[in-house]
């Protein structure tokens, strides 16, 4: 059936939403890719055919017009599908940059193709490059402060940090308290946690 | 756009509680994250709320230095953090908006809402999105389906743009009475709109008031 492959593509990824991010399906992608090649061979063979009877190509009303709409159809239905998926990627990457940070973990960045790996490298670099004409980390601070400093664990060896003025020594399971905006990033990439009693 | 900041109002600001900066970002902020579209951008209260974050942090650093006094250091940098986050998340809200309706903010007087950096920022976005949309579907589609802003050759205007839910319903709050406000062009339905009262209105019916500051969104 015309545009079931393409509404098989959106369903995969409307079933696991929520921040999940599915692999990129690029068989199931490709496969509409050439469905949409297919409607447009047969959408012009139409046309020819209509065009051959020297019929007027605004009026004529016979089989060969509908088929050509059906098929005209099918294709926007189908390019609608295939931006939607993209575009939609999309945003989870760009939400994915204000949630984790410029450097993706591995098994994300295993789930986006080509095109999609760029996208996050220059995504990143246009907000980086705001930031720095602003001169403001708009990274940090994500959720409203309600004390200036936290307990924090940390989850794995980071080593000697400079912070502020004095540098200090991040050893696995050492337990620290630092102010909230020197602690958030190491949060982030998961490097430590709020050490909550 | 906002109240004028003269000297006696950094000497009384508590008394005008309402008019200081921080208030006014603070307005701003909560406006533009209930507003599904982008709203003006608050260019001078900006550049003011910075050159204060600035005072602070002198104060915050001359105090570590000289008075062993813990607690108003920790207050003064409490009260720091809460002015940075509301100016990050301001700008950080309006980032995110941009990232959404990227085309749709160019291609409307929406545009001269923005900053100059929000511009260059949104131009950028717009040319990395569609870079991303060209290599992955655009170019593999056949002739006459290949446009970024049309469904096919035969859309007569741009309709593959994302846009903004105009008519989605927000919390909102006069600081003064508004009186009697017309909600849709017929006429059908009039609130008289009270001050400091609580009202959920569709955003597009109010848009007018949110856009003059005589309604604030919650």
């Amino acid at each position: 059936m015309y545009g079931k492959r393409a509404s098989q593509l959106l369903k995969d990824q409307a079933c696991c939403e929520n921040g999940q991010f599915t692999p990129f399906n690029s068989d199931l992608f490709d496969q509409v890719i050439s469905e949409c090649n297919e409607h447009s061979l047969q959408l012009q063979s139409l046309i020819r055919k209509i065009e051959e009877q020297n019929l007027d190509m605004q009026t004529t009303r016979n089989e060969d017009h509908f088929g050509a709409v059906i098929h005209h159809l099918s294709l926007v239905r189908n390019k609608r599908c295939l931006m939607a998926y993209m575009y939609n990627r999309a945003e989870i990457i760009r939400g994915l940059r204000w949630k984790v940070g410029p450097v993706l973990p591995q098994e994300i960045q295993e789930k986006l193709n080509y095109s999609e790996e760029e996208y996050f490298k220059n995504h990143s670099a246009a907000i980086e490059a705001y930031m720095s004409e602003m001169d403001l980390d708009l990274t940090v601070d994500m959720v409203p402060p309600k004390d200036p400093y936290i307990r924090v664990r940390v989850l794995d060896d980071i080593g000697e940090v400079c912070l502020d003025d004095h540098s200090i020594s991040l050893a696995k399971h050492s337990l620290h308290f630092l102010r909230r905006t020197d602690a958030e990033p190491f949060i982030s990439q998961g490097l430590m946690e709020e050490f909550l009693e | 756009m906002s109240g004028p900041w003269s000297e006696e109002a950094e000497e009384d600001a508590s008394s005008l509680a309402g008019t200081t900066d921080v208030e006014l970002i603070k307005r701003a902020w909560r406006n533009e994250k209930a507003a599904p579209e982008i709203l003006q951008f608050e260019g001078p209260l900006v550049l003011r709320v910075r050159e204060q974050i600035q005072l602070l942090e002198e104060t915050v650093e001359e105090s570590t230095e000289n008075v062993s006094n813990d607690l108003v250091v920790s207050l003064y940098q409490m009260d720091l953090d809460r002015t940075l986050f509301l100016l990050r998340s301001y700008l950080r809200i309006r980032l995110q908006k941009i990232e959404k309706y990227m085309i749709h903010i160019s291609k409307t007087n929406l545009w001269n809402r923005l900053s100059e950096q929000e511009k260059k920022f949104t131009k950028r976005c717009t040319e990395i999105m569609e870079k991303l949309l060209e290599q992955s579907v655009l170019a593999r589609l056949p002739y006459g389906y290949e446009s970024f802003l049309k469904q096919s050759i035969s859309s007569e205007e741009d309709d593959m743009v994302p846009e903004p839910q105009l008519d989605t319903f927000v919390f909102c709050k006069a600081k003064d009475a508004v009186g009697a406000f017309q909600l849709d062009d017929s006429g059908d339905e009039i609130v008289d709109l009270v001050a400091d009262d609580l009202y959920v209105i569709r955003y597009k019916s109010i848009k007018g008031l949110v856009e003059a500051g005589q309604i604030d969104l919650v």
